[in-house]
């Protein structure tokens, strides 16, 4: 399998989205990652999930992680409430938040090169990309389905993830109701 | 003067530009400066390596990295945090009795232990109680990082300088306890009073806000409660054994290393953890200057200097003791406290020698040294390592602070503490 044929589309986020509601896309795409994306909806960035985790966490909490335990429901309730006043942009301004380019590989990159690029940078996720148009990304989820399927650990699930994109999990139910503004698919403007 | 000693002079004061201005690495510029000194011919290995007077203090060094392993094992306990909210809730949350608990915590423990390692431990567990009684964190991040100067100030291990002053001086834990700690206490009670007056009396108090610290769980923050106990009886083993210098004769260097070692086999923890909390940079930064001062001593200039410095007093110890106090006090703000210190050290034991049986007039230069240099610290941003790592955590949490605002209240702070100890050393060495 070629990057062209294991590229799908994921959802994405802009700068102008809130901490709440990047969790919520998170949480229901069952994301590792979140690509932000440009205004037409090119991905620009990504960031780690790690990371997302790591911003309900004031930095003195990270700083002293001994302070966590201090911590009772209602102020853990506090913290929470936070994001949703707070967005993506101001988190990255902050340097809360470090999102790092993209790496890319051609459409005509093999597995191998695939997981080569993964590894060499710690990244769920890769653009497959040429000089004239954008294609989609590569999930570490569907990169490894490719991989079993080859190494003959095939099944209905391993299948399904090869024909459904990421997207397609949210198509029913968030972004019907979200109208598909704050979480678009990767690509899909560009294609 | 010799042209190795003039080269020595040009190295020297290159790198000490370099280091004030903090335009590169401080230990780049220290170890750089050492190996220039190597290359110039003013100093060579055997004077480096096995000289306290040339070279490497390794008393200094090895003090400071077995404090830093106890602090950084005792770190894994949660005490500090648990300390400060416990503290904060005895105030019941009012913002000025919390900001003189704080006061008084990070003073006592920057006695016992480093500047640094208190400051790294009380300014995060502040941040959250500010950020839970929605109070500004400046003013008390301010407070902090003075009262660990002034507190540091009050024993051998409180403060780097005094670490220097011991080693060459030849003074004990003891003697700083006896000539420092007193004007300590006093200056203590004055900062409280100065902290009303700069930061105190404008916070203002809200009930509701106040019960969302009471509602903290202090305990919780003690992760490993049998490690504390143990570590509770290395560290009071190991002031024992400091405070028990004149009998046992055993160096702080020596007792440090086997406090170090006793914690490391109790808390059975992976050696990345409290190797982390080792400063290397600080060590190597420390190793590199005392190749350079050493260089000095070795070519004879701070023998000159001495001798020049001493037809100047005239046996007038009174004048040289004040002019000492508060010119450190002054450069001590514009510079690091430990280079000052580092270079100022053998100048002081060349206009008196070693402390050990001095009369009182002659051992105050050494005292208005020690005084001088860690309250002169308080100046500016810049002045003492806390400040500078006080300033970094408030930046990093978005609440930055600038140089002139800490120089702002710094320079108040200082002014009125070495005020206060120009009469102490009149009245209690003249």
């Amino acid at each position: 399998m070629r990057a062209i044929d294991l590229a799908e589309q994921v959802p994405t986020v802009h700068k102008e989205t809130t901490g709440a509601e990047a969790a919520r896309i998170v949480a229901e795409f069952r994301l590792n990652g979140l690509v932000v994306a440009d205004d037409s909806g090119v991905p620009i960035a990504v960031i780690p999930g790690s990371q997302l985790l790591s911003v309900v966490l004031p930095q003195y909490v990270r700083d002293d992680p001994h302070l966590a335990h201090a911590y009772d429901e209602q102020a853990a309730d506090d913290l929470c409430a936070k994001l949703t006043t707070v967005t993506l942009g101001d988190l990255i301004d902050a340097k809360r938040l470090t999102p790092a380019q993209l790496p890319q590989v051609e459409p005509d990159a093999t597995v191998v090169e695939i997981v080569s690029a993964m590894s060499k940078l710690h990244y769920p996720l890769i653009v497959v990309a040429d000089q004239a148009r954008f294609h989609g990304v590569v999930t570490m989820s569907r990169v490894l389905a490719a991989i079993a399927q080859a190494a003959g650990q095939d099944s209905d699930l391993i299948r399904r993830r090869l024909d459904k994109d990421i997207i397609d999990r949210g198509r029913s139910g968030y972004l019907s109701e979200a109208g598909g503004d704050t979480a678009r698919g990767a690509g899909e403007d560009a294609r | 003067m010799t042209l190795a000693a003039w080269l020595a002079v040009a190295v020297f004061a290159s790198a000490y530009i370099l280091i004030a201005t903090e335009k590169l690495n401080r230990a780049a510029v220290a170890l750089g400066g050492a190996a220039a000194m190597v290359a110039i011919g003013a100093t060579r290995g055997h004077a480096m390596f096995f000289s306290e007077e040339t070279g490497i203090d390794w008393n200094v060094i090895f003090l400071l990295f077995g404090m830093m392993i106890i602090v950084g094992i005792l770190k894994e306990t949660g005490v500090f945090e648990f300390l400060a909210i416990w503290s904060a809730q005895r105030a019941q949350a009012r913002p000025f009795r919390m900001m003189v608990m704080l006061i008084l915590i990070t003073a006592v423990a920057s006695a016992l232990l480093d500047n640094v390692t208190t400051v790294l431990l009380v300014a995060p567990v502040t941040l959250l109680l500010c950020d839970r009684m929605a109070l500004p964190p400046v003013p008390f991040l301010l407070a902090e990082a003075m009262a660990s100067n002034i507190g540091g100030t009050a024993t051998l291990i409180g403060d780097p300088p005094n670490i220097i002053i011991a080693s060459r001086a030849g003074l004990s834990f003891n003697d700083f306890v006896v000539n420092l700690a007193p004007i300590v206490v006093v200056l203590l009670a004055v900062f409280i009073g100065l902290a009303w007056l700069l930061w105190g009396r404008r916070l203002a108090h809200d009930p509701e806000r106040s019960s969302a610290v009471m509602a903290l769980t202090p305990r919780e923050t003690i992760t490993n409660a049998a490690l504390l106990r143990r570590m509770s009886l290395i560290l009071a083993l190991v002031l024992l054994g400091f405070v028990t210098h004149a009998v046992t004769h055993i160096e702080p260097s020596v007792i440090a290393l086997l406090g170090a070692g006793a914690a490391i086999l109790v808390s059975r923890l992976e050696p990345d953890t409290y190797l982390e909390d080792v400063e290397w940079e600080t060590l190597l930064f420390f190793a590199g200057l005392f190749v350079m001062v050493g260089s000095l001593v070795h070519q004879g200039v701070i023998e000159q200097l001495a001798r020049s410095v001493t037809s100047l007093i005239d046996g007038n110890y009174h004048v040289a003791a004040q002019g000492i106090l508060v010119g450190s006090a002054v450069l001590s703000g514009i510079v690091d406290n430990i280079p000052y210190v580092a270079t100022m050290s053998p100048l002081v034991h060349g206009l008196v020698g070693p402390a050990a049986g001095l009369p009182p007039e002659e051992a105050s230069l050494w005292w208005a040294l020690a005084l001088g240099a860690d309250l002169g610290g308080n100046a500016t941003a810049i002045g003492a390592s806390a400040n500078v790592v006080v300033c970094g955590i408030a930046k990093r949490n978005g609440h930055p602070i600038s140089f002139w605002e800490f120089t702002k209240y710094g320079l108040i702070v200082t002014a009125v503490t070495i005020l206060c100890t120009v009469p102490y050393v009149t009245l209690r060495y003249f």
